[in-house]
């Protein structure tokens, strides 16, 4: 693998990781939940959708759908029957709840596929790819990128042509005055945090293609996710899309210098960032002034 | 009978107790001012007839209806809207954004976009800026077109006047009759005495969380509203 190669494959992990800190950002910046069973929700769709290819006959774009929809209405009935009780000023008890119930994901996981490392294994698609100038490009890194980025500009188009998207704005903005127009905060919220945990949901299951997961993988998963928001700025979908590129680019070449890192270098990458531009953990700070 | 009755109305926050025993009226078609110093619960009342502050004690009745621990969204699609203080704009949307979330969950009515931007054409040409970038005074526009897109029987409008022009607010106000006249009532809060008296026809005074005086604008005296803005300070 060349380094373009490297470069490449980093942008195509990255659009994923980007997805993450989307999912994340969504709830904090609408609800201003912090929600810590985010990479829990990651790692059950990567379960969920392997348990769906491999015991269903279903086709791999059919799952991705199921898995999609199934992590909309998980994150709808989260908020609904859950967080919504406990909306207010303070963020503590929402956070509990997730702490609480990323224990409880990851242990029924283990129950249920038991500790060891998965991957989902997509059979010879796997191997299919392009050569480009003599590099190869996998088909399946492709189009896991290119899904990526649909994802992010069908958020944008959610977000600013239609009406629940703009209510998530406005939401985000000033909940009491969005009540005063008629709406019922809590629905808006319920949709949101089904967005939320849909995107993750659907990057979880194409990073599963491509790496390797255990019950476990959901606080690396979260790390990411909290890495490429603090980036990108909370409430931009540009930023966290650039901010997940990045990570995973740094990410992925330093694999390829130093085959042993895992996601050392990324994490670095992220405290560089911290130290040159100490601004970017006030997004973080901001919402709690509010 | 009255579009609006508040009896007996006792507002907490928390544990402090902000208004006392308020009760008011308002007829269909009428435009009622809410004077008071700073803190004395104008504001409050509010709050507590569209439900963001729900009334602990006492009856609201809104054509018919006790409302009272009624949700906000519930009684927005009731016919109640709110111009909040401070105008309270969606910053992160624009203009039109704005509007749109007032129309979104209408009733049906004369309000639409297009009638909106009739009252005030100064919101058409700015239309896709965001709202944060526009001037006070069109701010002002922007949030009342918002409340009156809910299509609302009853519109309640908070400070208007703050931090404007005397011009700007002159021209808001003005835009009233035309308001009136599809239908809507109005309960106006103000600091701006003689504003709320011209503008309306009855006006209540609230002094430290309790109705102090009742009257019509026309007649009431600027000595007995002081005495009852400032207090029972000569007796």
């Amino acid at each position: 693998m060349s380094y373009v190669e490297a470069v490449l494959n980093g942008l195509m992990v990255g659009g994923l990781y980007g997805l993450f800190g989307l999912g994340l950002a969504l709830a904090f910046g609408i609800m201003r939940i912090v929600n810590v069973a985010h990479g829990e929700f990651v790692v059950l769709a990567a379960y969920f959708g392997m348990a769906l290819f491999t015991m269903t006959p279903l086709p791999l774009p059919a799952v991705i759908v199921c898995v999609a929809a199934a992590a909309f209405v998980l994150g709808w009935l989260l908020q609904a029957t859950v967080l919504n009780r406990v909306l207010g000023p303070n963020p503590i008890p929402a956070m509990v709840i997730t702490i609480g119930l990323a224990i409880v994901v990851r242990n029924v996981l283990v129950k249920i596929f038991g500790a060891d490392i998965h991957t989902i294994n997509i059979g010879p698609l796997q191997e299919m790819g392009l050569q480009f100038f003599g590099m190869a490009i996998g088909v399946v890194p492709l189009t896991i990128f290119a899904i990526a980025l649909v994802l992010f500009v069908g958020m944008h188009m959610l977000l600013h042509h239609t009406m629940i998207g703009r209510a998530f704005r406005a939401a985000a903005d000033d909940f009491e005055i969005l009540e005063t127009l008629g709406f019922n905060r809590r629905r808006v919220y319920a949709a949101a945090m089904g967005v939320a945990v849909m995107l993750s949901a659907v990057a979880g299951l194409l990073l599963a293609m491509r790496s390797s997961f255990t019950p476990f993988s959901g606080v690396e998963r979260l790390l990411i996710a909290f890495e490429v928001v603090i980036i990108g700025g909370l409430g931009s979908l540009r930023g966290c899309f650039f901010a997940g590129l990045f990570l995973g680019v740094v990410q992925v070449v330093g694999l390829k210098v130093v085959p042993n890192s895992r996601p050392l270098f990324g994490h670095l990458a992220f405290f560089v960032v911290l130290l040159l531009r100490q601004a970017g953990l006030s997004p973080l700070l901001a919402w709690r002034r509010k | 009978m009255s579009l609006l009755a508040l009896e007996g109305v006792d507002i907490f926050y928390g544990d402090m107790q902000a208004v006392f025993g308020a009760s008011l009226h308002l007829d269909a078609g009428e435009t009622i001012a809410i004077i008071g110093a700073n803190g004395a619960g104008k504001s409050t009342l509010l709050r507590a007839i569209i439900g963001l502050t729900p009334a602990r004690r006492g009856r609201v009745v809104f054509d018919g209806h006790d409302i009272a621990g009624l949700r906000c969204d519930l009684a927005a699609r009731r016919g109640i809207a709110l111009v909040p203080e401070g105008r309270r704009l969606f910053s992160t949307l624009t203009v039109e954004e704005n509007l749109l979330m007032g129309a979104a969950r209408a009733r049906p009515g004369p309000w639409t976009l297009d009638s909106v931007y009739a009252l005030f054409p100064a919101l058409r040409e700015i239309r896709h800026q965001p709202a944060s970038d526009i001037s006070g005074g069109r701010q002002q526009m922007v949030a009342i077109g918002r409340a009156l897109l809910t299509n609302p029987r009853l519109l309640l409008c908070d400070e208007l006047s703050l931090g404007l022009a005397p011009k700007i607010i002159s021209d808001i106000y003005a835009c009233f009759a035309d308001i009136c006249w599809r239908g809507v009532s109005i309960i106006l809060v103000e600091q701006d005495i003689v504003r709320a008296r011209d503008s309306s026809n009855r006006l209540y005074c609230l002094l430290k969380g309790r109705v102090t005086l009742e009257g019509s604008s026309a007649t009431v005296s600027l000595d007995d509203i002081r005495h009852a803005y400032f207090g029972d300070r000569r007796s």
